[in-house]
Order: structure tokens, then sequence, then C-alpha cells
């Protein structure tokens, strides 16, 4: 390794040189294809990701689930655009209000990328009521904004009127509004809420307009991320900018770790880019990661070359021996770190094996470039910049400090332990009350406009995330369909049914094909006795359908309004929509509006009358998204006020529980779908996913460290500080109720890779320092200055310099700036009271061999 | 759901030379309207009608229709009275629908649901809604008033009158104008396309068999394309009869006990 650093000492210029025309050409690379896409079509454009359905692969089941069944059931992603009015009387149901209603609906209409047809808006659904004695009227809730005070108030109560729409379009006071504008993609969600907004932006009204739903969430996400990759990360290498040049005194000196981490960070983001890997939320978090660890190992470098090069007056000496005492555990700790991060690329996630991946090569990069570009850096510098090194010239040095430490360490060993001990049953009880959750519309800091909308919406609504309940017959309709039709058909004995069943077997058991055929041979029937045969058939595929259509049975829709008054019921749905309340709301309106008149009619054929009368209305469409034209399967609409994963969690368990104690006239799968619902799974695959690769990635450093060390004792003596910082950082966790989500997650993976650092420079330093003196005792004192001062400055510049990260609206950014500084701080501290107090203990076993050593 | 195309063809035939070239475009529009819903005194048809969504999926439904004129020698061609009575899917057989179509004010609609034993009247209000979940309005059904819009000619070629018609209330209706290719010889209108205020083309109802019955050339079958969800209805129409000679069947009372006779 040294070898890399005398070349670099040797041709400083060069290796600068090389390394700036390297960082070029990544540049470029990542922004030639944006920029000229039609010139560089060779090289990929960047492509930002901010779905977490993209958590899942694509070929996951319970994503194809989804979007099969959203396809099926014409159930798109949803903006959703709540319109509240704190001060007026009658709250937004006044003309003035309804009028930017219908406005703003109409503008919706004309986006491109919105689904015209499905909205959900005032104009735009249809009334179902009583008018007057034995009339009936289908009509646009509000077809043109209404005029008077009262014609306002009207729609509002209409609308109030019908359970598709109570707390769905009209808040259950009746004094707020919401619209549901689908889209194509979520992809464009953002664009929409903008187009959406600009437009909001031209009432004079007193109402206030509030837009969320996860799909403007993550899509603003994305936006939202990328102002932040170039706020946080370059405030954060100012913070520590400043800091190093408090403690090393040379601007000139400082840049050059600057360096590594701008050339690391351009490296690897580029090197993500040009393979083709999309920016993800994840992968947005990589220059963020990269920076402590890039700069982590040059301030060891610049700590140790700032305090003895008095004793060498020479650079180049002076780094021979620097590199010489730092060049092992620079490779170790570099390989530990990659090791950790590496070990991400066996979690289930992909986002998360490419996170993993590129930070464990931006970890080797930075590494190669440490070694080469700082030595080469301080050789271009002139000799007399030197003159004042030395710590008496550091304002900040913590000598003193870490003079006390030390010996405190040794006399009080026992007394850290202990109280290391009692801190590791806080932690653990702090571990056993973590809360694993995430919601990416929490992504955002409490005072920003999707969480203001989020919680405006959900206290005046049923709920703002959308989970879908699919059931089925465990035994599929067509089994049914084709029983019916087969012994129809054997029974009838005719020509005709002969044929007929020969055709049947013949198209595999098409439906419509059958059908078609049939009416041909009807129409086309050559005497009365013919056509008759032929009919017959026709009426007997009539029945065959019609025993397929299982979700047009009484008892059976009966059945699932019971499922849907428990789970309302448990108070954790704050609504369901769902094929039973189309067939009441319809027949109660055919009776006189009566409230007893809400119910299922009593046979199928009422049932089927009910839902015919239904599709005389504008949007006779609207049936499909419950259930499909065979009535062979239904989808239950859950509207959630949380989307927080715990409470989908729950959701899903109630539903489990209810099944397993109920029985259904017929046995039926449930199965679910929804992006509320999608986000459940891929926590729960990061949480298994990120255990495994944490115990991975801790044998596998564990592994190492025994092999640097030639001991398995002092390998696990190496692993105490990670293991006291990750159980104390996951213990404050738990210990606060920060849920355990994404970035939390991974966090286990930085302080692996960032915690062992500190121990591998302590321990190797000890160790090679405890071969020139006697006993532990007088070694503590060489070890509490120059080694335990890099940590120490090491710990301040990372760990301060991340703070900036908390300014952040994004509260991944929050947690991670938060929990790196804290990590640092744990692991600083671990490693310089608890080794140190270790090894007084264990003195015998570590140093048993002493002597040898030398 | 323009049936009951109606044309004295050999009465076209004699007379077409002399008047295509002056007809204005009232006249044009006037006996568009006359072919479409007008010809003989009264008529049936059975029809079947297959939804086909744009994931493919297919519905169907069986129904007879009867059509009167109410004053079939007036000149007055307007008032119009339909039954339309339901055989299939199974479940729905003997649902029946009675329109009163009028002049100048709004219909009257009445449902029958059987297995509800229910007769309902429908409220006179929008008349642009779905027939029985079809991708066909109920007023394709009896027929658009052509004084409820403005016609225009845009363009004559040599087999299509091409009329624009934009609403006289805007409010009325989800179109903002209709285009109709209006066939010269028969002055059926084989292709209706929609226009929404963009401007775009979002409805197109086009006519793809034609026979002729009784004398009448009559459009056998037809087809509703719904361009922004991508289904369409097709309806094909069988044993259509002109002049059957239908009583006056077509009251409430007759909801409840349908006239079988014809019927079938």
């Amino acid at each position: 390794m040294q070898i890399l650093s005398e070349a670099a000492v040797r041709r400083p210029k060069a290796a600068m040189i090389l390394a700036a025309l390297v960082s070029v050409f990544f540049v470029v690379g990542v922004a030639a294809p944006s920029l000229w896409p039609d010139r560089v079509s060779f090289l990929p454009a960047l492509k930002v990701d901010t779905d977490p359905e993209n958590m899942l692969s694509p070929h996951e089941p319970v994503r194809v689930f989804h979007n099969d069944r959203k396809a099926e059931y014409g159930l798109n992603d949803i903006i959703v655009v709540g319109v509240i009015d704190k001060n007026h009387e009658s709250g937004v149901f006044n003309p003035k209000t309804l009028a930017h209603v219908y406005e703003l609906t109409e503008y919706a209409k004309g986006i491109e990328g919105v689904i015209e047809r499905d909205i959900i808006a005032p104009s735009t659904v249809d009334n179902i009521e009583q008018a007057g004695l034995g009339t009936v009227s289908f009509e646009w809730l509000m077809k043109t904004p209404p005029d008077t005070e009262e014609a306002a108030q009207a729609v509002s109560d209409k609308a109030g009127h019908i359970p598709f729409l109570n707390n769905t379009l009209v808040s259950d006071d009746g004094k707020s509004l919401a619209l549901y504008v689908p889209i194509v993609s979520k992809d464009i969600s953002y664009r929409v809420s903008q187009s959406l907004r600009e437009k909001i932006a031209t009432f004079d009204g007193e109402e206030t307009y509030h837009i969320t739903g996860l799909p403007v969430a993550q899509d603003t996400f994305g936006v939202e991320m990328f102002i932040q990759m170039a706020v946080s990360a370059p405030m954060a290498m100012v913070l520590i900018f400043l800091l190093m040049w408090l403690f090393f005194q040379k601007v000139s000196l400082v840049v050059s770790p600057m360096i590594v981490a701008m050339v690391s960070v351009i490296i690897t983001m580029g090197a993500l880019v040009m393979t083709g890997n999309t920016v993800h939320i994840m992968s947005s978090m990589i220059p963020v990661f990269i920076m402590p660890i890039a700069v982590l190992d040059a301030v060891h470098i610049l700590s140790d070359f700032f305090d003895r090069y008095p004793a060498f007056k020479d650079r180049r000496k002076t780094l021979e021996h620097v590199m010489g005492e730092l060049s092992k555990p620079m490779l170790f700790t570099t390989l530990t770190t990659a090791a950790g991060f590496g070990s991400l690329a066996f979690t289930p996630i992909p986002p998360v094996q490419v996170f993993g991946i590129f930070i464990a090569l931006g970890v080797v990069l930075a590494w190669f470039l440490t070694i080469t570009l700082i030595p080469a850096y301080i050789m271009l510098m002139r000799e007399d910049k030197f003159g004042d090194f030395g710590l008496e010239h550091s304002p900040v040095n913590c000598g003193r400090f870490l003079a006390c430490l030390g010996p405190f360490t040794y006399a009080h060993a026992k007394l850290i332990l202990a109280g290391v001990l009692v801190l590791i049953g806080v932690a653990a009880y702090g571990i056993s009350k973590i809360q694993i959750n995430d919601n990416p519309v929490k992504w955002f800091t409490e005072s920003h406009d999707i969480r203001v909308a989020d919680r405006e919406l959900n206290e005046r609504f049923a709920g703002t995330y959308m989970a879908y309940l699919e059931l089925s017959p465990k035994e599929p309709a067509a089994v049914h369909v084709d029983k019916t039709l087969r012994e129809g058909l054997e029974e009838m004995n005719t020509p005709a049914a002969k044929e007929a069943l020969a055709q049947w077997n013949e198209s595999g058991g098409d439906f419509d094909a059958l059908r078609e055929y049939v009416y041909g041979r009807s129409d086309n029937a050559g005497s009365d006795s013919e056509w008759e045969a032929w009919d017959n058939i026709s009426i007997l595929i009539d029945d065959a359908n019609a025993a397929g259509e299982i979700f047009k049975d009484p008892e059976l829709l009966r059945a699932l309004s019971d499922v849907q008054d428990y789970l309302v019921g448990t108070g954790r749905v704050g609504k369901i929509n769902a094929l039973p309340d189309i067939v009441k709301t319809v027949h109660r309106e055919l009776f006189l509006g009566e409230e007893e008149a809400f119910r299922i009619p009593d046979t199928r054929a009422a049932v089927a009358q009910t839902l015919i009368t239904y599709q005389n209305s504008h949007r006779p469409d609207d049936l499909w998204h419950f259930t499909t034209p065979a009535y062979d399967k239904t989808v239950l609409w859950l509207q959630l006020k949380s989307g927080d994963n715990k409470d989908m969690n729950e959701v899903v368990a109630d539903v489990e529980a209810y099944f397993a104690t109920h029985d259904m006239p017929i046995a039926l799968d449930h199965n679910w779908f929804g992006l509320t619902y999608i986000n459940t799974v891929w926590q729960a695959k990061m949480v298994s996913g990120m255990v495994s690769a944490f115990l991975g990635s801790f044998a596998i450093v564990l592994a190492m460290m025994a092999v640097l060390f030639r001991s398995i004792l002092w390998g696990a003596l190496c692993m105490i500080p990670l293991t006291v910082t990750i159980a104390f950082i996951y213990g404050i966790i738990g210990l606060v109720g920060k849920d355990y989500d994404m970035p939390v997650a991974v966090l286990s993976s930085l302080s692996l890779g960032l915690a062992v650092d500190y121990a591998i420079h302590f321990l190797a330093r000890s160790r090679e320092m405890a071969a020139n003196y006697p006993s532990w005792k007088e070694t503590i004192g060489p070890v509490f200055g120059e080694p335990a001062r890099a940590i120490t400055r090491n710990v301040i510049v990372i760990g301060v310099g991340f703070l900036p990260l908390l300014a952040a609206p994004l509260v991944p950014y929050k947690t991670v700036g938060f929990f790196i500084s804290a990590i640092l701080l744990f692991a600083g501290i671990a490693s310089l009271l608890i080794l140190p107090a270790t090894i007084k203990l264990l003195e015998k076993y570590l140093f048993k061999k002493k002597g040898e050593t030398s | 759901m323009k049936f009951f195309l109606g044309v004295a063809a050999i009465l076209l035939l004699g007379t077409g030379t002399a008047q295509a070239a002056k007809m204005s475009v009232d006249e044009i529009v006037d006996k568009a309207n006359h072919v479409s819903y007008f010809q003989g005194e009264d008529g049936r048809a059975s029809v079947r009608m297959v939804i086909t969504d744009a994931q493919g999926r297919k519905r169907s439904r069986e129904f007879t229709i009867l059509r009167k004129d109410v004053d079939p020698d007036g000149a007055d061609e307007g008032e119009q009275k339909f039954y339309v009575y339901f055989s299939r899917p199974a479940d729905v057989d003997k649902t029946a629908f009675l329109v009163w179509k009028h002049v100048g004010a709004d219909d009257d609609r009445w449902l029958y649901l059987p297995a509800l034993d229910l007769v309902k009247r429908i409220a006179a209000s929008d008349e642009r809604t779905s027939f029985v979940g079809s991708h066909y309005f109920y007023e394709d059904v009896s027929g658009r008033n052509p004084e409820e819009d403005h016609h225009e000619l845009l363009e004559e070629t040599d087999d299509y009158y091409i009329l624009k018609s934009v609403p006289v209330d805007p409010g009325s209706v989800e179109f903002s104008w209709y285009k109709n290719y209006i066939h010269k010889a028969t002055f059926i209108p084989v292709k209706t396309e929609f226009f929404d205020a963009k401007g775009r083309k979002y409805r197109e109802n086009s006519v793809e068999k034609v026979e002729t019955i009784d004398g009448f050339p009559t459009v056998m079958q037809s087809r509703m394309k719904d361009l922004r969800s991508g289904g369409e209805t097709v309806q094909t129409f069988l044993d259509v009869t002109y002049n059957v000679g239908l009583p006056d069947v077509f009251t409430e009372r007759y909801l409840r006990n349908p006239p079988r006779r014809y019927l079938k």
C-alpha cells in the first residue's frame, strides 16, 4: 500500500492531474447524455426514480399482482385535492368556492395525463335520488356551479346522503370537499400537482387547497431530494472544511481532504449513472454517506502529519513515517467499511443492493485517493508552509483532556465497563421498544405542505391512503361456468348441443367465442326447430354465465357488507367503498329513499336489476372499479387515515383474523394491493434483509479483524465499540419512539463501517506502541497522545460536520445527519473509553506474547 | 342508436337528382332525422348488444324495441313512444323501459324492475346517460331533437353531406359539437363524431351494415366507440319489421304485463 503513496509522492503533479481528468470524465459522462441526448445516446441519461414501489423487484409477486389488478379494475394512482374553508359558516359550500372548484375540475380535465372520466369531483359524479313520488333521478351532483347559498348547501347534503361520496368527496361535517384526480402514472404527479397549484393561485377566495396522496408525496420527494443533494452535502462539506481549518490552521492543507471527498463522490455517482442505474431515494444519499468516510482517513493522515512534522522537519520523511503507521489500519478500516456496505448486496431489495455496492466502491476509491492524493498534495505545498505545525500550535488540541482520559480509563476500568453494561441494558430495553414503521408522506417535515395537507384532510375525511382488498372464490368461477354448461349440454343431448360442446372444447373454454358461435347458428337456422335448439343453448349459456357471477349473490353481498362493518368498526379504517354499498344505495333510492330500504335485496335477479339501474348513469363503468363484468371477483376500497406501515399491518391482521373465524357463504381468497399495502411488503423485506446483511457483515468484519490482528481475542475486542454503538443508536431510536424506517435501517451498515474504524486505529496503534513499553499502564500515555487525538479530531470534524443535515426539509436527511453524528460520537467515546478499560482487564491475555511482536 | 332507419328508397331515387344539389342544411337534418327515427307508422326490432371494454371483456344484452308514432300522419315529427323489453341476461329478463318522446319538452321515462316488482318514473333530467351500461346514451335510443343544435354544412362530397352541429345550450350536454356524415342516397348518418371543448374527438358511432327492409333502408349493425376509455358497444338488429300495427301498449300498465305477442 505504501508503494501507491510513494508513487504519488514521487510524482505529485501527475497524481493530481490524473484525478482531475478522471473527475472531468465522469462529470461529462453524466452530464452529456442529459444535455445532448441525441449525440451521446450510447450513454445512459440520468434517471431519477423516487417510487418506493421499486424497493421491490418488478417481478416480485405482490407487485405483479398489484399492477395486474390495478389494470383489471381500472384503479389509478390518485392525487387528492382538499378544499377547506374554516371561516365560512357553510365551509366550502358557497357559490363562490364551488365556482372555483368547478373551474379547477374543468382545468384538471385538460391536464395531460389526468384520466378525465374517473375524476371524482362535484361536477363529475352522479347523484341518484328521489325526485318526487315514484320518481327516481340520475343527474350530475353539480352540473354547473350553484347561484345561491341554498343550492350550494344542497350539493353538500346530496353528496352526504350517498355513501360512496360521503366522507370521500364531502367531509363528515359537510363543510369541506376533496377532489380525487386519477393520473396515468405516478411519475407525473409532481407535474400535475404543480399545474393544479398554478391554477389554484389564480383564485381569490377564502378557501385553502391542500394537495396530498402517496403518489404526490413520492414524486415531490424526488424533486426535493435533488435540491437537498445540492444544498445539504455542500453545507456539510463547508462545515467540515471549517472545522479542519480550525484544527490544522492551513487552508491550503485542509483543501486536500475536500478534494478527496469531492472526487470520490463525483466518480462514484458518475459510475452509478453511467452504468445505467437510476438515482433512487437510497442512492441519492450515497454522497452523504461517502463524504464522512472519505474525509475520515484523510483526517487521520493530516492529524498524524500535523503532530509529527516538527520532529522531522521534512515533509517527505514525515509522510513516510505517517504512512508507515497508518497504511495498514487505513486499509483495514476501508475493507471493513466496504464489507459493511457491500453486505447490502445480499438484501432482497434492488435499490439497497445498488446503494450498498456503490458505497463500497466509493469507500475503496476514497481510500485509494486518500493514500495517493493527500501525500501528493502535501508534496506540492512549499516546505516553509509547515513551519508552524505541531501540537503546540493547534488552538484546539484536546491534549489535556486526552492526557487525563487515558489514566482515567486505567484507574476506573471496572467502573467504565460496569457503566457500559448498564447502558447496554437500557439500550436493550430501547431496542425492544423499536417500532418498525415507515410512511413516505412522513419523509417530509411537519411543516411541509404535503404534511399539512395530510393532516388537514385526514382530520376531515375518511382517509387519503388507499388500500385494496380483492376477494375471489377459492374455486374459480370458470369452474362453475364450465360445469353448468357441460351438464346442461349433455342433458340436452341434441345434435346442436353436441356441436356446441365440441365447439366449447375446441375453443378451450372461450365463453365469448361460444356465444358468438351459437348466435351465428341460431341467426342462420334453417327451421324453427333448429332455431329453438340453438336458442335453448343460448339460454343455457346465459345460465352458465350466471353461475359464474357469484358476486350478484345477495347472501355473499351481505357477508361482504359484514366484513366492511367489522373493519370500519375496528376504528383503523376510515371507510370502505364496495359493491354492497352501490347495491344498497340504488335500492334505497328505488324505494322512496327510505333508510330501511338501504339493504341488499333478497334475490339475485333483484341485485342484478338494481345494478342495471345503476348503469343508467353518467358513469356506468364505475361499477368495474369494484367488480369485473363477469362478477367473479370483487374489490373493497379501504380509505385509511394513516399511511403508516404499522397501521396498514394492523388492518391486514384484522382481515386475517376475520376470515379465520368467519365462514363465508362460499370459500373466498383474499389478496391485498394498493400502494399503502405495497409499502408494508418491502418494509418487511427490508427489515429481515437488513438484519441478515448486518449479521453477515458483522461476521465478515470479525474475521477480518482476527486476521488483521492475528488474534481472535483482539478481533473480538475490535468489535466491541461498534457493537456498543449500534446497541446505543438503536436503543435511542426505540426509547425516543423514532420509527425504524428505511434510512434508519441502512444506518446499521454505516455504524458498522464507521465505528469499527476508530477501534482499528486505536487498537493497531496501541498494539504497536505497547511493544515499546513494559506494560499497558505505560503505553496509555502515548496512545492517548497522537492516536487518540486523531480519533477525537475525526469525531469532531465529521460529527459536527453533518449537523447541517438537520436543517433539511426532508426527514430521511435529518435522520441520517443526526445519526451519523451520533454514531461518530458514540463510536469515538466507545473506542476511547471501553477499549482501554477492556485492555487493562485483559492485559495478560492480550499481551502474553509481548516481546515477540517487535 | 339510430335504428328504425326507414327510408323510402324508391321515392328517394326518384327525386334524388332534383334534390341533391339544392338542399338546405335544415332540410338535410330533417331528412336524416326522419329516416333515423320516423319511418313507417310503427316498428319492432330485436336487438343484441355486445359491450366490450378496453380490456376486451364482453357483456351482452338482448331486448326487443317497439316504436310507435303518436301522430303518424302529422307533419310534426317528434311525438313518439318506445317500449324496450329485456330478455337477457337472464337475471334482467322482463325488465322494461317506456319512453314518451316529446317535442319541445323533456321526455317521460319509466322503468320496470320485475324482481323488485317496481315501476319507477325516471326524472326528466339528463338524457345523455348510459343506456343500460352500454356506450350508447338514452338520447341515442330515442333520438336527439334537431332543434337542440345549430347545424352547418361543412362539406359536401360525392357520397356525403358532412355537417357540424353545435348545441344551442352548451351547458346541457357533455359535447362541444358533433360531426355527422350523412349518406346522400339514403340520408342515413353513417358516422357521427363527438368532440369535447378542447376539440378532441372522444366518441364515435358508425353504421356497419344496412339492409332494405319493407322497402326501407335499415341500419342492421352499428358500433359506438368511447375513445377515452377504449370501450365500444356493437348493436345488431334482428327481425326488423315496419308497420306492425301495434296497439297502444305504451302505458305503465303494460310494463308489468308485457305485450308478449309483439315481443317474440
